[in-house]
Formats: C-alpha cells, structure tokens, sequence
C-alpha cells in the first residue's frame, strides 16, 4: 500500500487525531518519523522488510490454504510466522551466520510457491515473493543451503535440472528432435521436467503434427528455462540461462512458444523481467494452444474415450490456475473428448490445492512435500476417478507420491495431452 | 539461539521443570518422536495468541511466554497418556490450534507443554436427516465450513476470524459468528462433544437435540477456554445453504434510533442473519464512500433463507428502519461489508507506529445498551494517550445485544505499552459492569480479563473455582488464565 492509499485508508482517524492533546499528537508524529528507525535493519539490505512486517503481523487469515501448514500440521510453517523468522533474520534478532539457526534459515526455503495465500491476503501477498527477498540477503552473505546449493552446481554444469543433461536423452527416450530451420511457427519449448515424462512429449509433438503446425523442439541446444534458479535467487545465472534462451528463441523466428510446463511459461513470460530479458513473442501453455486448435477445428476429438479412460478428476496446476489465470482451456478439452466423464474435486480452479512439488520445499524438506502430495491426493481420490488429468510435470512428479504402489494399479495420473492423444 | 536475544514478557511463575530430556522421552513414548519437538524453530512459533499486546510485542522482538514442548496428539488417547504424565510431572499444557484468540488464553504463561490440536481435522460425518456435522475439534474453521458449502450445507457460524481459527477455539472461547443472530452463538450450535478431563479421563456428551437428564454439564466445557478439559471431537447444528440472500442497508440519525429499530424487528420474531450497527466514527471508517451515511450510524442487515421467509423479513425489516427514519442505502453497503469483512490490516499496521490497539466485546441488554455504549466511549476517551473509542454492535438477541468496542492511542511517556494497554481494557471493563453490562461477549477470558472475574460473577465465581480444583487439582490445565488475575491491576 502506497503512502496515499495508506493516508485515505486511515482518512477517517484524522479528526478523531486532531482532538487529541498535544503530547499525545507530538508521541504519534514522533513514532511516525521513527518507524524504520525502530524496526527496520542498518546498512544495506535487499529483504522487504515493510511487508515482511505486515505479513508477520497479520492473524495469519491465509493459514487454511497454506500447503505446507496443512501438510506439516505445525505452527512453525505458518505463514505469518514464516514471515516474521524472515524478519528477525533480516534485523539480526535471529543471527543467520550461527550455525545453531540454520532450522530458521531452512524455513525461508520451505514453500511450495502455490501461492495460495495471495488469493486471501488483505495485502494481496504472495509470501513466498517475500521470502525471496530474504533468500537474497542470505545469499549475499554466503548463506545459501546446501541443497539448494547442489541445484544451482548441477544447473551450472548441464544446464538442465539432472547431473546429466536430461534434453540429451531424447534418443534413448524415443522422443524426436526437431530442430529449427530459423521459420517455425511454433517452437515446442519442453520443460526439464517433462523430460522425465517422455509419454507426454511424444504425445504433444503428435498432436501438434496431426494439427499440422510447424515447430521445432531443438533439444540438442535446449537449456532449463531457469525457475529453479530464480526461486533459489541466484540471479547471474539466472540472466544467462535467459540470455542462452532469448537467443535460442531469436534463432527458430517462432511466432509462439508453447511449453508443456507452467513453470517455463511464466519464467519466460513474467519472471525473466527480473533479470532484464524481454521475451517478445507470445509465450503460452499448451493446453491454451491445444485449446485453441480445437476451437479453430485443426484438431478433432472424435474417438469415444475407452472405459479405463473414462472417469476424470481435474488436478489443476497452480500456476496455471492462479499464475496464468486460465482455468477454462484444459475444462473445454475435456469437455469435447467422447465418453468422457469430468469430475471436479472440492478444491479446483484457483482454489486448488498444490501437489507439493513447486518451489524449494521439495529440496529443503522433502517428506513434507510428499505430505502435502498425499493430502492432494487424497482429495481427488474422494471424487471416485481413477484417472487424474493435470498439465504439468511437477504436479505429475508430486501426485504421484502420494499414491502407493497398490493404488497406482487401480489409479492413473495422467498429463492432458495423454488422454488427448487417445481420441484425436 | 537460546531465547537470550528476546525479552520474556510472562516469565515470574514459569514452572520448573527438572529432567526435560526425561519429559521428552515420555512423550515420545506416547505420541512417536515425530509429534513431539523441542526445536527452537518450533518454540517461538508458540509464544503468542493474536492478542493485540502480543502482535505489538512481535515486532519489538518481545516474546509473550515461552513453552518447553510441542506436541501434536493425532488421538484422544493419546491427549489422555499426555494430561496423565503432565499431572505427574506437574507439568503445565497448554491446548493450541490455530493461535487466533485475542485475549491470551494460548500463551504459554507458566511454560510447558503445547498441545497442538492440528492433527484432529478430520470431519467425520455430515448426517442431512438430523442436519448435523460432525468433526474434529482442531480443524480450521474456512475448511469446515468450504467443505459444508461443498456439500450443500452452512454451519452458520462465520466469525471475523473464520480463516484463522478452529472449531475447539470457538467451543474453547463461546465463540460468536457475523451471522449469530440467525444461526446463534457456538453454545447454540454444538450438540455434542467428546471432551478429555484434566486428569485423563475421557467423557462423551451424547448428541441431542434437546434433553432433560439433569444439569447441563457439557455447557460447562463451552467456555472452558482449555482450563477444565479438551474437547476433541464436537457434533454441530448445519443448515441447508440459503437459497435466498437479500442485502439492506440504513443510515439513522443517532444510534438510539438504530437500537430501536432493530430491537423492534427482534421483537416481532425476525432474525436477519447479519445485523451491524456502526457507531459515528466507524460508519466513516467503513463506508466512507455512502454519501447518505456522512454523520450517521449505518445499519446493515443481511436476511437469508427460505425466499417466501427472506421476502416477509425483509419487509419487516425496512418497516421498523423507516419508522425510526432510516435512510435507504440500498445493498451497496452490504456488498461492501461482504468484499472487506475479512481484510484484517490493522493489526499489521498499528504496530509499527507504536499504537496500542484493540477490541473489547461485551454484552449487554437492550434496556442497558445505549448507556453502556456512551459511558464506555466517553470513559475510555478520557484516558491520556487514547486517539479513538469507537463502536459496532454486531450481535443482537430479542432480549440484548453484543456491542464491540475499539480503541487505539500512544501511550503517554511515563507508562509502558502494557500499561496502556491495560488501563484502556480495564477502564472499559469497569465501565461496562458500572453501567449494568457483562464484560465478554465472544472472544472469552483469557488473561485479559482474567482480574475481572468476580466482579462480572460474584460469590458464584468459588463455584467454579471449585469446579476448577476439583478436575484438575494440579493446575496442569491452561494455567493463569480465566481463574487467575494474572495481571494483578496493572502487572504481570
């Protein structure tokens, strides 16, 4: 909240102010004029400390949508209070350089980055963009963790999330390489982590040859699109990952970048900005972009569903849902494929619940991620489906946790494009 | 870390604990090494409620009381192994949720065991024929009630604090809802409850709609605030989501109007769900914008339901308003109310300025309520350092009302932010009792007012301090609260 907006918010104490006595009018100007004095940190600091200190005095009203809160059942993963370790740590109230409070500094890093909160903070927070700023001055003091640190090794080694570069292993994987001619249409942008999915590549780059689009994949130069690093807040390598894929996307003439991971989409789209590279070409998700094909008629589902396929819960991607704001296209596939029965889960949409495998909880704590991926799972396994549909390979790498080896038999968790393929 | 860098507020009567690793180790035994902590990471995050004192407290690196464990008990036996070995090892406990309280009932004062009641978040049952829902008592109360709308249903209670707070706190506090003067207060709504006493033992109130099989002691564990048993599991009334929702809003001269107005409406057996009163002040505050409003007392009014019952309420409702001159505002208000009511900022701005701020609830009946609302605001108004003494009355019965104030001021040099803090909060208490009132109406006891007991009770006050030794004759359960004056007017 700006100075204005906080002067007509409080509009209405003025005249109950101006009747006050002397002393009292002088103490509350005096506690005005102090305020950073008081409680905010000496010498440079890159932490948000005015909303760091709104956040950590808020009763918490987002608490009930906080994954890793309802997942660890613990006070201590709450979002104020999150909110208010990263402020002791920013004012030195808590030491970050003591090795006895390195439990603290793990807390900064233990977030989904689902962003649930933001949909009920007063304040319109994200606490996880305030966390960051306190990873940045951790960083800065040579206070990365190390699990964090192994991320940002292997990123700098093979420029994909693996220790071995994950985009090499299309061959092996069967998935085909289209490199670009310098005139796509589109450029197939694969995430590092669909990787590990090669049912889904192959299943996306069929359909887009069956919608009769060019594009290209180029895997033999991909890099990560660089989240991982943005979310751990190591911005230079940030930069040049985004610097190597501006090229990459400058040399295919794409008139669109389709990507079959959220995360990749919003990376080049929003957070690139960050670190001052400007993608000037559209950048979509491709269930926006299967969506679209279907509505212009390039692509017809025309084939009844089989019955193993039939009954379909939608797990919606979070950043899909609350990030990019489109809830509709991945419904309206679902909704024009033959046969098939849609089963919306209590908590959909942009209220849905994270599958516990974004941002670095997973890495800082990992049987918490898989906590908060079992509580999804189990909410989708209360609409009867056996096929759970999303569109991102994080959430199908964290729901898959959260299903035992029993119920993986009887229980499939697919990526749209998956069960597209079948009836296209 | 060690706590060295944060000054203890509630320290003078902490418990000595002689063997914690001994402690440890028997909790573990009961409840696994998993639900059971000693991390610093974990201590802090239990040393305050959402009392305003404590919020204030936060940012000056101030830590209200300290525990020594964390437990998370996943069931009742469980609670009972644990209340067992604390009265062995005298040992305080201290049940926590969701930390939403606002009158320091949570803070762990003496220290000891923190018994978090997360893990009991199961809702067990929704039974449509009986209209009841049961569940577990730590669950938070947005997910009951998100699941309930899912289902087709309403608790109906739907208090300020919905996102934040869990159904034990509300049973813990006598909680009220935004909608209580439809759906009634929590002592209204639970049917039944399963409840661990002080020494172990596990006792089950059985559900009823009504009885008559004597004195009626599960009423006893509805404001128990955690000092005489747990509640763990709770049956509650639920009621078909309204298929009809009408929004009223009326701006009245002066707030006797208003009183008259909606107490008439009360009297001819119609209950609008939501009713508010806005005092001068807060009518600026919160609908600055309504020109028809500027100077006056806003009344908003929200009737829900039955379409053919909404549509006779709603007429009533504007009869009586206009009969005390009432100017229509129209639903514009309401709407208002409905996007802000749980955009909560003032507790994260005040803070930072140094301004001691809070809200006092108490109730009153109605041939009281007007005196009380202007001894109140003209008491508290005198006091050095206070820059405001508003009010809303949001809670209404046919035969009284809740009314809620708010003050905030800077304390003057020669007194603490404390000091201040309890000065306002005991002026308004002593005002309300001179002025014929009862000194809570939903958020409890607590610490805060603690001092004021038997003045608001009197002789029946050793009563249930009787009943209190008599369940728990170790003082194991939630120590120095509701019983005990621990502020000792004017100290801690």
């Amino acid at each position: 909240m700006g100075v204005f907006e906080t002067l007509a918010k409080y509009k209405w104490m003025l005249p109950l102010i101006n009747k006050a006595d002397r002393e009292t009018k002088s103490l509350l100007m005096k506690n005005f004029r102090s305020k950073k004095k008081n409680f905010y940190p000496e010498g440079s600091y890159k932490a948000d400390i005015d909303n760091l200190i709104k956040c950590m005095l808020c009763p918490n009203m987002c608490r009930f949508d906080c994954g890793t809160l309802q997942a660890s059942k613990t006070e201590s993963m709450s979002p104020s209070y999150k909110a208010r370790v990263g402020y002791y740590l920013s004012v030195g109230k808590i030491d970050p350089t003591k090795a006895e409070n390195k439990e603290f500094i793990d807390l900064m890093y233990k977030c989904t980055n689902e962003e649930n909160c933001k949909v009920w903070c007063p304040f319109d927070f994200s606490v996880v963009s305030l966390l960051e700023t306190v990873r940045d001055d951790l960083n800065d003091k040579g206070l990365m963790p190390n699990y964090c640190r192994d991320q940002i090794e292997k990123l700098k080694s093979t420029k994909t999330i693996e220790a071995y570069n994950i985009y090499k292993t299309y061959k092996e994987k069967g998935i085909q390489n289209i490199e670009t001619d310098g005139n796509d249409d589109v450029f197939y942008y694969i995430g590092c982590e669909t990787m590990k999915f090669p049912d889904v590549v192959k299943a996306n780059i069929e359909l887009l040859k069956k919608a009769g689009i060019k594009f290209s994949t180029n895997l033999d130069k991909r890099v990560c699109c660089g989240a991982p690093v943005l979310n751990i807040r190591d911005m230079d390598l940030a930069k040049e990952l985004a610097n190597e894929n501006f090229n990459l996307i400058e040399k295919t003439g794409a008139k669109i970048i389709v990507s079959d991971c959220p995360g990749c989409v919003l990376t080049l789209k929003e957070r690139y900005q960050n670190v001052g590279i400007d993608i000037n070409v559209q950048v979509i998700h491709i269930v926006e972009y299967f969506n679209q094909l279907i509505e212009t008629g390039k692509l017809k589902p025309q084939n009844n569903i089989s019955e193993e396929f039939k009954k379909v819960a939608i797990h919606d991607p979070c950043l899909i849902a609350r990030n990019l704001n489109d809830t509709h296209s991945i419904r309206n596939i679902l909704k024009v494929i033959p046969g098939l029965e849609l089963i919306e889960p209590i908590y959909n949409k942009e209220f849905v619940h994270c599958c516990g495998w974004s941002g670095t909880a997973h890495w800082a704590d990992k049987d918490l991620s898989i906590k908060e991926a079992t509580i999804r799972v189990n909410e989708l396994k209360e609409t009867g489906a056996n096929i759970f549909i999303s569109a991102c390979p994080l959430c199908e790498l964290g729901l898959g946790y959260g299903l035992d080896e029993q119920e993986k038999e009887k229980i499939k968790i697919l990526d749209l494009s998956e069960l597209l393929v079948k009836v296209i | 870390m060690n706590f060295t860098d944060f000054e203890l507020i509630y320290k003078k009567n902490r418990s000595t604990i002689k063997d914690k690793n001994a402690i440890k180790s028997e909790l573990i035994k009961i409840i696994g090494e998993e639900n059971v902590s000693t991390n610093e990471v974990d201590l802090l995050a239990y040393t305050r409620d959402s009392s305003m004192i404590a919020i204030n407290w936060t940012i000056e690196g101030k830590i209200a009381g300290l525990p020594d464990f964390i437990t998370w008990p996943e069931t009742t036996e469980q609670i009972s192994e644990i209340l067992k070995l604390a009265n062995k090892e005298k040992v305080p406990i201290i049940p926590f949720a969701e930390g939403s309280g606002v009158v320091g009932g949570a803070i762990p004062i003496n220290g000891g065991i923190i018994l978090d009641m997360k893990k009991f978040n199961k809702i067990i049952a929704i039974n449509d024929k009986n209209l009841t829902v049961s569940a577990e008592s730590g669950i938070n109360g947005m997910n009951l009630e998100r699941y309930l709308n899912a289902k087709g249903y309403t608790s109906g209670h739907i208090p300020q604090s919905l996102y934040t707070s869990s159904l034990g706190g509300w049973i813990a506090h006598r909680a009220a809802g935004q909608f209580s003067t439809k759906y009634g207060k929590i002592e209204d709504i639970i049917l039944g409850m399963e409840v661990v006493l002080p020494q172990g033992d596990i006792i089950e109130f059985k559900t009823v709609a009504r009885a008559s099989t004597g004195p009626q002691l599960d009423k006893l564990f509805i404001g128990g605030e955690g000092t005489i048993g747990i509640v763990t599991k709770a049956t509650l009334k639920i009621w078909p989501f309204p298929k009809k929702r009408t929004l009223i809003s009326y701006a009245f001269s002066k707030i006797e109007d208003s009183f008259e107005a909606v107490r008439e409406i009360l009297r001819e057996n119609v209950y609008p769900a939501v009713i508010r009163i806005y005092d001068q002040p807060e009518t600026a505050r919160h609908f600055e914008k309504v020109e028809k409003a500027k100077e006056k007392v806003m009344v908003v009014f929200v009737c829900e339901g039955n379409e053919k019952l909404v549509d006779i309420e709603e007429l009533i409702t504007r009869e009586k308003c206009e009969k005390y001159l009432g100017i229509n505002c129209g639903q514009n208000p309401v709407e208002h109310w409905f996007e802000t009511r749980f955009k909560v900022t003032e507790t994260s701005s005040m803070p930072t300025y140094k301004i001691v701020f809070d809200t006092i609830e108490i109730a009153s009946l109605w041939d009281k309520a007007a005196n009380i609302y202007h001894h109140v605001t003209e008491t508290v108004d005198k006091i050095k350092g206070v820059l405001l003494i508003t009010a809303h009355v949001s809670h209404f019965y046919p035969n009284g009302v809740g009314i809620y104030f708010t003050f905030g001021g800077v304390p003057s040099r020669d007194i603490s932010e404390l000091q201040f803090y309890q000065k306002c909060w005991n002026t308004t208490i002593k005002a309300v009792i001179d002025a014929g009132g009862s000194i809570a109406h939903h958020h409890g006891i607590g610490i805060n007012r603690s001092s004021w007991m038997s003045e608001e009770w009197g002789d029946s006050l050793k009563i249930l301090q009787e009943i209190k030794k008599f369940l728990d004759p170790n003082n194991i359960l939630n120590p120095g609260k509701v019983f005990v004056n621990t502020w000792k007017g004017g100290e801690l």
